[in-house]
């Protein structure tokens, strides 16, 4: 176990009757990083942090959270850790404040309810029934019981599901903030731009199995899929008169012969000397887009199946 | 952890003031209940029959409380996904399940108040020599049938499954309690089963305290009965208790509602062991009346042969102690309960009235 791991899992297995959903998985989750558990619906995420969470007890194997076992030591770990879960609810009766003002009381230590309000910009919704917010309320909200007792740790469980794009990207920002105070974030998700975005560090699960683990760029390196090139020039080329570029696995033109795609194991070496052929045969350059192999990529070529299945 | 529990009962009686629901199954109802009694049971002529109303929508007020206010509404936070929200916190069931008795308690306690004020102030019902006796045996009822209402929500699986387990409860303690209809009605083969109904043990005791004065001492059985299903309530709804709708529970655990009722079920095979009757007194307590001090005004009077055209019997302790003529005496300086009898007939014979139905209505 390193020493600033904040998670440390080993050999964990769970197993309900004869569906075995999480089949002996290992990972640490080092302190300050946002860690992303990748992967399809039913692929063993949920339950792996509902029992890092205390919620659930383990089949076999080893978990240490803050340095707890979330299984013996449940209510001092769920003192430390904030959790935003899939699906939770509050009554519709109850106003904003009030909300956050009881959590508080479950709590040793909270933060002030005023200023949490205030950073979730709900301090406008503060008296309004939990049952008038709109979807990206609710979940602030969520957000906002998750961080009332100011945890070093926090889970949030595909906390932008469901959510339309304006909303989620303000759950990003928020995301992000949390990271820029070096709060530790276990995020579950089975979207690919938010894990590329927000996490310094994901596991890739399928079928309760790790498939793959390290940064998102590790990750696409990994990747057995090549990385496109695709040029706009402001006259036409030939295909004759277009050399054979470096690690370049593969050259078309379009039929005006203005776009050149090439594809690369080595997408920026491979580009260099385009440009340089280019330049050095005076064709004007009017656009150029490059496009690396994605999270979706890389899992598609790990589990031969896609995100959302 | 004291804040947690304070919050909890604080957070639920905002929530219960805020439902429109609740006030109606709480109040509303009860009363609505409480006239339609007084007026079937004639309420206005017979303080017994008052007290006996009083009963009867206490008793409905407990009833609904404990299944409906706590079971049903646990139920409810667990398919809402309410309870999950509290279980990734670090509180125990304790403070819900407190927080839930606490507030059906506060929120129950004025009802009780009112119905005993409006059967006074309209029906003139005395008040309860006991009235603190009654106030803590209906408390303690209230936590009791709250505790059988939280069982049932450990147990049901689902709100399909709860609403069944609520009204195999509630159905038959409502109709063979004596809660709405009088026990008497039924023949003894049917009586037999009230004894084995909690709540006609609440029925008695509450109408032992607001008609024959009882105090809490004279139901030990009763309250004894409350006690440990109280405790065996709160024992099982915390250890069966679920956040999660996901989390199932064995079928066979059904069988734990059976755990929270034996208290009753031991007491009843006692009482028919025993030969007693659950229902220590008949409806229009002829005990209860007899206790009283009437004056009955504006009758006919037929004394032993004479007639007295309009006049007034004085009755204390079920005896008739002495007949007016003409303007009845003041019934405030002779401590008397005044009962206006204007148009009906009284029948007096060896100091007794005879056919007392005409004066007190139903029999």
């Amino acid at each position: 176990m390193s020493a600033d791991a904040i998670i440390s899992v080993q050999a964990l297995q769970k197993s309900y009757a004869a569906v075995h959903a999480v089949k002996g998985i290992d990972f640490e989750v080092l302190s300050g990083e946002v860690f992303g558990l990748l992967g399809p619906n039913g692929a063993g995420k949920t339950t792996t942090v509902e029992i890092l969470e205390g919620l659930r007890p383990r089949s076999s194997g080893e978990a240490r959270v803050l340095g707890f076992d979330p299984e013996r030591q449940k209510q001092q770990l769920k003192d430390r850790i904030g959790v935003c879960l899939q699906a939770t609810n509050l009554p519709e009766k109850i106003r904003v404040q009030e909300a956050l003002e009881l959590f508080a009381t479950f709590y040793t230590r909270s933060v002030n309810s005023e200023q949490l309000l205030k950073r979730l910009q709900l301090w406008e919704k503060r008296n309004a029934f939990y049952g008038t917010l709109s979807g990206g309320q609710k979940q602030r909200l969520a957000i906002g019981l998750a961080l009332i007792n100011d945890p070093q740790l926090l889970f949030l469980d595909e906390p932008t599901t469901g959510l339309d794009p304006q909303i989620r990207l303000e759950m990003h920002l928020l995301i992000e903030e949390l990271r820029a105070e070096k709060r530790t974030v276990v995020l579950t998700t089975h979207y690919i731009e938010e894990a590329e975005r927000l996490c310094n560090r994901v596991a890739i699960i399928d079928e309760g199995k790790i498939v793959a683990i390290g940064t998102p760029m590790e990750l696409q390196q990994k990747s057995r899929g090549q990385s496109r090139i695709q040029i706009m020039c402001g006259q036409p080329l030939t295909a004759g008169q277009l050399p054979q570029w470096p690690d370049a696995l593969e050259s078309s033109l379009s039929q005006d012969g203005r776009t050149l795609t090439v594809y690369s194991n080595r997408p920026a070496r491979t580009l260099f000397e385009i440009m340089k052929w280019l330049d050095q045969h005076g064709v004007p350059l009017e656009d150029v887009h490059l496009k690396r192999p994605t999270l979706e990529d890389v899992f598609v070529e790990l589990t031969g199946k896609k995100l959302r299945d | 952890m004291t804040k947690a529990y304070l919050s909890l009962i604080g957070i639920d009686l905002k929530l219960a003031v805020r439902q429109r629901a609740v006030i109606f199954f709480n109040y509303l109802f009860p009363l609505i209940f409480f006239f339609i009694f007084a007026m079937v049971f004639r309420a206005g002529r017979n303080p017994g029959a008052a007290a006996y109303v009083v009963t009867m929508s206490v008793t409905l007020g407990i009833l609904g409380s404990g299944f409906f206010g706590a079971g049903i509404r646990a139920i409810q936070e667990r398919e809402m996904n309410i309870l999950r929200r509290y279980k990734v916190t670090p509180i125990t069931p304790a403070p819900l399940l407190v927080a839930s008795m606490v507030t059906g308690w506060i929120i129950f306690m004025p009802l009780i108040l009112l119905v005993l004020t409006m059967a006074h102030v309209f029906y003139a019902m005395p008040w309860p020599a006991h009235l603190g006796s009654l106030l803590l045996f209906v408390s303690l009822g209230l936590v009791a049938f709250r505790s059988m209402g939280l069982v049932i929500a450990s147990v049901a699986n689902s709100m399909q499954e709860g609403t069944i387990l609520v009204q195999l409860c509630y159905l038959p303690m409502m109709f063979l309690s004596g809660a709405t209809v009088p026990i008497e009605i039924f023949p003894p083969s049917v009586r037999v089963i009230s004894h084995f109904i909690p709540a006609s043990y609440l029925v008695e005791g509450v109408k032992g305290m607001v008609l024959r004065g009882e105090g809490i001492s004279s139901n030990w059985n009763a309250v004894g009965a409350l006690l440990i299903a109280t405790a065996v309530g709160l024992i099982l709804g915390m250890k069966l208790f679920r956040w999660e709708k996901e989390e199932k529970i064995n079928r066979s655990a059904k069988l734990w509602i059976v755990a929270v009722l034996l208290p009753f079920v031991l007491l009843g095979a006692l009482q028919v062991h025993r030969g007693e009757d659950v229902n220590k007194s008949s409806f229009f307590d002829r005990d209860t009346q007899r206790k009283q001090t009437l004056l009955i005004s504006g009758a006919k009077i037929i004394a032993d042969g004479k007639i007295i055209e309009s006049g007034s019997v004085l009755v204390q302790d079920g005896k008739v102690v002495q007949i007016f003529e003409g303007k009845p005496p003041d019934a405030a300086s002779l401590k008397a309960q005044p009962i206006d009898a204007s148009g009906k007939t009284i029948v007096v014979s060896k100091g007794e009235i005879v056919d007392r139905s005409e004066i007190f209505g139903l029999q």
